[in-house]
């Protein structure tokens, strides 16, 4: 027994260890790239957090939203725009509450001349994360199903306690489909974001000849609806369809198929 | 010679060839006669004709590509060579074709064709031609056919025209005049930073289709070229000669001081010209059977060119030059408003300054708000909104956030400095405060060190699950050094999650399975099963020794009751069961046990009820 206890401890202790040895040295790394912001060295500090962003540890399961925020500073500060959209949306994606990145994310919309996406599912987003909703909703739902299974089938059914458990059912798994219904993730993977200063043209047809059908203005998210080798078909509203060269979007998610340029991360 | 003559008669199938070429020897040493004619004497501006030179008995010739005709452009456009054996006499002859383009009206005399052949020199006889005007109404050609024309195809969205052109037969003008452009700038001199507008036409001779290819190529160091506006087409007509016309416009600005040789604006494109009738086709029959059109045409390839483009670029005056002058050259004015004049207390006030005029919008800087004692405010954002085409003239606003720090009765004023370039000074426009009604929030608010990038924008919350994380993680606008981590993916696109799904699924049904099988159990089981017990009890008492007689009709009565479905045959089997059961057990011997024989009748008898096959075999 209290060898096994020993195994175990000693499991444990290697996996911690592996998963430290993951992010060692990353709050030095952020510190230094965050002086270089401060100190007014931007260029500095954005090649440092792209560093960091480019990390597997952060593209790969998790990514951080204060990196990609800090990042999005950086490329505010050197006047690319629709860059730093980019990075504000991607620390939206992450954290769809996180207050200081809605806001540095309104104010480079509004450089573009870009409206400042605001729907019901903000005040949401301000009051609990989606996958907290989506979680605590489950458990609950789940509690509620059980509760619901053991009333109706076990001992004398008593119609009060089965309406509350069934009510819990109904309420909880709602939740969860909710939180899943408003989660930017679940969406984000067929979204772009168009990084190009200049605005580009749509297309009728994937070629440079191809009938001109508007143009997108940089910092726009964009729906990819096909991809073309280095020509994507996007939806950039309604009715707004047509083909862009990958080269002047960027997808949404780091580690969704990136463009041509390499522009993924 | 001869030796390739006699290699040649190894080939009986050459024998004609040869033939043909002994007979055509003494054609080269033949008298050669010279002749020209015209297709028509007298034509229309804008309509061709056709001047032939035929040079019999020779085999070539040489001619001029050119003839000068002042008022007509003569070119050579072909040549074909004929053949004819006629009695086993053998003639060859030269056809020259020129094209006449007539650039206006009046008599003209062709001059008489050079020709040397045979090495000799040779001289056509002068024609006559007669040019007339064309009526406005009249269309170009005498024998006029219309062609579909996707020839002028600039840019999609260009309206097209169907294009007349002039009888096949009729050659093409000067390649000269086919296309041209030419490039229209309103000011020579600018100042550095002024805009000012281009535009450029390109001209197309409207007999012939036209197709663009590429776009304009124009520009230079030094200036900054817009993106060219969609070009409109039209018609126009220049010294009696019709032309589709491609316009284009842009902006020009200047960049640096100094003089500037832009070179000529270029435009790809191709023209179909007609081509010459080859030989045995150019006859009038021929031409009646296609309707008067030659079915052969070449293409040519042009580049349309304008003249170069000469700017002198001026700098902007130092003198003068005002503080918070960014970099305007233009004409403009101003107006400011508040959209919410009366905000709630801490709530910001939007200050909307407009810039109106023409000029240069993009290059132009923010105008400096002035009395902002009191107010916080944020660096602005501004829309541009063009008036014409251009986007010459416009109007752009910047809208500033503010925020009250103490009770405000006016909003700042603006100052708007820029450089007007045909007054050559620098001028200041300013918008006076307009009244609000605003005031500070709560202290700890109105003393909150907010970074100039996060100015709060109307529509999206202040309070969040974000913001106590800024709190934790460091002032707003600042970089965060606490960094935490969170999944790409939404749970439900995560394996974990589904895992915890799917088992809680299989838990549920294994609950709900177990805690019913378990109700079931304490209620006996089934009925079925219920039944099928009942039956095997019953046959146990059938089947055991020493019981009574009554006991065994009890049971014989029961276990035909539930072994077959409610029958006639059952029910019969049943009420004699039971009246033998009645008998033994009322009357005599009802504790006695039962006769061997009688015993084995009830047992066949329950047997074969069994056997009925309504519940199957119960020995079993």
């Amino acid at each position: 027994m209290k060898r096994s206890l020993h195994l175990m401890t000693l499991l444990l202790l290697a996996v911690l260890a592996t998963l430290s040895s993951l992010h060692a040295g990353i709050p030095e790394q952020v510190a230094t790239a965050n002086n270089d912001l401060r100190s007014g060295h931007p260029l500095d500090a954005l090649a440092r957090y792209r560093t960091l962003l480019t990390d597997t540890a952060f593209l790969t399961k998790e990514g951080s939203p204060e990196l990609w925020y800090n990042s999005g500073l950086a490329e505010e500060k050197t006047g690319d725009a629709a860059a730093a959209s980019l990075s504000f949306r991607r620390a939206l994606l992450l954290d769809p509450g996180f207050a200081p990145a809605q806001r540095q994310l309104a104010v480079v919309l509004g450089a573009l001349g870009l409206p400042i996406p605001s729907d019901w599912c903000h005040g949401v987003y301000a009051i609990i994360h989606p996958e907290r909703l989506m979680i605590i909703g489950a458990v609950f739902g789940w509690i509620g199903t059980l509760l619901f299974v053991v009333l109706l089938l076990n001992g004398p059914r008593k119609k009060g306690l089965i309406l509350i458990s069934l009510l819990l059912l109904i309420a909880g798994h709602g939740s969860a489909i909710f939180g899943a219904l408003i989660d930017p993730r679940r969406t984000a993977v067929d979204q772009a974001v168009i990084i190009s200063k200049t605005g580009p043209t749509l297309r009728a047809t994937p070629s440079d000849n191809g009938a001109p059908a508007g143009t997108i203005p940089p910092g726009t998210v964009i729906s990819v609806l096909s991809r073309n080798g280095a020509w994507w078909y996007v939806a950039a509203g309604p009715g707004q369809t047509g083909w862009i060269s990958s080269d002047t979007v960027t997808s949404l998610l780091p580690t969704a198929p990136a463009s041509a340029s390499g522009k993924g991360s | 010679m001869s030796a390739m003559i006699s290699s040649l008669f190894r080939f009986n199938r050459l024998i004609p060839v040869v033939l043909f070429l002994t007979a055509t020897v003494p054609c080269v040493c033949a008298d050669v006669t010279v002749s020209s004619e015209l297709s028509q004497a007298d034509i229309a501006v804008g309509e061709m004709a056709e001047l032939r030179v035929k040079v019999s008995g020779a085999q070539g010739a040489e001619v001029p590509q050119e003839l000068p005709v002042e008022g007509l452009q003569i070119r050579l456009t072909g040549q074909s060579t004929q053949v004819q054996m006629v009695n086993f006499k053998v003639s060859s002859s030269v056809l020259y074709s020129y094209a006449i383009l007539p650039l206006r009206a009046g008599n003209f005399i062709i001059p008489s064709v050079p020709v040397a052949a045979g090495g000799r020199q040779f001289r056509t006889q002068s024609l006559s031609l007669q040019v007339h005007e064309r009526p406005a109404s009249a269309p170009p050609a005498s024998a006029p056919s219309y062609i579909p024309a996707p020839q002028v195809m600039p840019r999609p969205g260009v309206a097209q025209q169907q294009v007349r052109i002039p009888s096949q037969s009729q050659q093409p003008a000067a390649s000269g005049r086919l296309a041209f452009g030419e490039i229209t700038c309103p000011k020579k001199t600018l100042y550095s930073g002024e805009v000012v507008p281009v535009e450029i036409r390109f001209y197309f001779d409207a007999r012939y289709p036209v197709q663009v290819r590429g776009k304009v190529d124009f520009g230079s160091e030094g200036v900054l070229i817009e993106r060219f506006q969609d070009p409109k087409e039209s018609r126009e007509e220049i010294e009696g000669m019709l032309y589709n016309v491609l316009t284009f416009k842009t902006l020009l600005s200047a960049i640096k001081p100094g003089s500037i040789d832009i070179p000529p604006a270029k435009l790809e494109s191709q023209i179909q010209l007609p081509g010459a009738m080859p030989p045995g086709f150019d006859d009038p029959i021929f031409r009646q059977m296609m309707g008067g059109q030659s079915p052969f045409t070449q293409t040519k390839e042009v580049a349309v060119k304008t003249e170069p483009l000469h700017l002198e670029i001026l700098p902007l005056p130092k003198e003068g030059r005002p503080a918070n002058f960014a970099g305007a050259v233009g004409q403009f004015d101003i107006d400011s408003s508040v959209q919410n004049p009366r905000p709630a207390p801490g709530d910001p006030v939007t200050l909307s300054v407009k810039i109106g005029g023409k000029g240069n919008f993009k290059g132009m800087g923010a105008p400096v708000l002035t009395g902002t004692d009191g107010w916080r405010s944020y660096p602005p954002t501004d829309k541009f909104e063009g008036s014409d085409a251009l986007s010459l003239s416009g109007v752009k606003a910047f809208d500033y956030t503010l925020i009250a720090q103490q009770p405000r009765q006016s909003s700042p004023g603006a100052e708007f400095s820029y450089f007007d370039p045909f007054a050559a000074k620098y001028v200041t426009i300013s918008a006076k405060p307009l009244p609000v009604d605003a005031s500070p929030g709560n202290p700890t608010n109105a003393a909150a060190p907010l970074s100039p990038s996060t100015a709060p924008v109307p529509g999206v919350s202040p309070v969040g699950a974000g913001d106590a994380k800024a709190d934790a993680g460091a002032k707003e606008g600042e970089p965060f050094s606490v960094i935490t981590l969170h999944a790409w993916k939404s749970p439900i696109h995560r394996a974990g999650f589904l895992t915890v799904t799917i088992a809680m699924i299989i838990i549920t049904a294994l609950l709900a399975g177990f805690l019913y099988w378990r109700d079931l159990e304490a209620r006996g089981g089934t009925a079925s099963s219920r039944r099928r017990r009942r039956l095997a009890a019953l046959w146990v008492i059938l089947n055991a020794e020493g019981s009574d007689a009554a006991a065994i009709y009890d049971a014989a009565v029961e276990y035909a009751s539930l072994v077959a479905s409610p029958s006639e045959k059952r029910d019969s089997v049943v009420a004699s069961l039971t009246e033998r059961r009645d008998l033994i057990k009322y009357g005599s011997g009802g504790s006695k046990p039962l006769a061997v024989p009688e015993r084995e009748e009830l047992m066949q008898t329950l047997k074969n009820l069994t056997n009925l096959g309504t519940l199957g075999n119960l020995s079993k």
